[in-house]
């Protein structure tokens, strides 16, 4: 894979040519691709491929439960569908999912090749470490996945999972406690499973036949956990009218091409803007959870909502830190929200405004920002929980000195609790 | 030269799906158990194929 001049372009080894020959023709893979449900694929050259260019590259450490579910469903699916024609996949990655706003789309065409007979599925391990015992941790013991999945490409192994699941809920003695065993007991023999499977005529209809239990299972896994913000809106001190004055002032700052909703919450205002794609940003796993439902039920293409926590966000993975990329790194925004959150990061994470702001103008966008005054009720909440001397330099003047380093302040207006005001600024050159 | 798989799949993973094929599944180890058993009363080679 490689990109040039803006095109997602795609190599052939020889294999993989015979392989796409045969996959251009199946008609699973031409309806997946009409209801793009497989990234849109054309054949350029003989042994190239061209991709269409999904707007916002994300991770499945960066997705809440709803979504890394719905990937889940898509991968086998598509594998279901794949090995009624003769074709199955190579592996069981969600790396190989992405998103048109709330919609998940396949774009590892490469993952499709034909079926050995006799083999099974080679990807089975790694779906369960990377979409299965993930989702499971969060169904069965209300713990978030995605730090794990972020602190592992690999995701969770099987005797990881065992130590940490409820052995008796659905799907467990079977996924995690034999898989553990049975890896566990061939790991030291140097059997060829792979060939004695052959011998004993192992068919594909073994492989749908889980593929299909597997579908079922991850379909009645429901998220479990607490939340810190969901419902935050209602709770908040705003009223309707500064509500809608804010959604005003949000829409006043113009359209845009890329725009990042940081602290969306429930995307009252990735909603309002005009833009052409938004990447809604918050760090609590229930409230993205709650938005991508949300933005699926409305089917939503434009809006991609992301768990990302702001003051430790989504680092360099991989080999040589270049196989996951950070989030500034996969397309820069034009316009930026950063509505309720200053206080959050300053006061609640310790971020010195002048940090902050650094930040904010390393983007290079326009910026719609809020600052709440220290007679806010949640600003008040807030400090409570912090010594007295700590934040004493917390406060508008200083807010504003610091955002004029980076930033010329092109309107402000105040909102009508007094406790709060909104700023659109354009970045200093 | 057989190109390289993009995974290696596991010997315990492998023998797992065999139990998660169901009903399909039972010839399978039918056969899979008889061969192992043959092979441990020294009937049958590691290498026999058939």
């Amino acid at each position: 894979m490689y990109s040039s001049d803006g095109e997602v372009l795609r190599e052939l080894s020889l294999r993989g040519q015979e392989d796409w020959d045969a996959l251009e023709s199946a008609r699973f893979f031409r309806r997946a691709l009409e209801d793009g449900r497989i990234v849109a694929t054309e054949e350029v050259e003989p042994g190239v491929l061209r991709h269409e260019r999904l707007p916002f590259v994300s991770y499945p450490y960066e997705w809440p439960f709803e979504m890394l579910r719905e990937a889940a469903l898509l991968q086998l699916e598509l594998l279901d569908e794949a090995l009624s024609e003769g074709f199955v996949l190579k592996d069981g990655s969600p790396y190989n999912v992405q998103w048109r706003g709330s919609e998940p789309v396949f774009v590892d065409v490469g993952s499709f090749e034909r079926l050995r007979e006799g083999e099974p599925w080679a990807g089975y391990r790694q779906f369960c470490a990377l979409f299965l015992y993930p989702l499971m941790l969060q169904a069965y013991r209300g713990v978030a996945p995605q730090p794990f999945l972020r602190g592992s490409l690999e995701g969770i192994e099987p005797s990881q999972a065992r130590a940490l699941l409820p052995r008796f809920r659905r799907g467990v003695l079977t996924h995690v406690v034999l898989h553990d065993r049975l890896e566990a007991k061939h790991a030291a023999r140097e059997r060829d499973v792979r060939s004695e499977l052959k011998a004993a005529g192992f068919k594909k209809e073994l492989i749908q036949a889980n593929v299909r239990r597997l579908r079922k299972l991850v379909q009645r896994l429901s998220p479990n956990g607490r939340s810190e913000w969901a419902g935050y809106r209602e709770a908040a001190p705003y009223t309707d009218e500064d509500a809608e004055r804010k959604e005003r002032f949000v829409r006043a700052a113009g359209a845009s091409r890329l725009a990042w909703d940081l602290g969306a919450n429930d995307g009252r205002f990735s909603r309002a803007l005009e833009a052409e794609y938004v990447v809604a940003v918050d760090g609590d796993e229930r409230v993205v959870g709650e938005l991508y439902r949300a933005l699926r039920a409305e089917g939503s293409k434009t809006i991609l909502p992301l768990v990302v926590d702001l003051a430790d966000s989504s680092p360099a993975r991989g080999w040589r830190g270049v196989e996951r990329r950070r989030l500034e790194e996969r397309g820069r925004p034009d316009l930026v929200l950063c509505l309720a959150l200053v206080h959050h990061l300053a006061i609640g994470r310790n971020v010195p405004f002048a940090e902050l702001v650094g930040w904010l103008r390393s983007l290079g966008a326009r910026l719609v920002i809020e600052f709440a005054d220290r007679d806010d009720p949640m600003v008040r909440r807030l400090l409570a929980a912090k010594r007295a001397e700590v934040h004493e330099s917390y406060g508008r003047d200083e807010f504003e000195r610091a955002l004029r380093e980076g930033f010329q302040i092109a309107r402000s207006e105040e909102l009508g609790s007094g406790t709060r005001t909104l700023y659109l600024a354009n970045p200093r050159l | 030269m057989v190109p390289l798989n993009y995974l290696d799949a596991g010997s315990g993973s492998m023998l797992l799906q065999i139990v998660l094929g169901g009903v399909a599944a039972i010839g399978v180890t039918a056969k899979l158990t008889w061969r192992r058993f043959l092979r441990t009363l020294r009937i049958r080679r590691d290498d026999d194929e058939t």
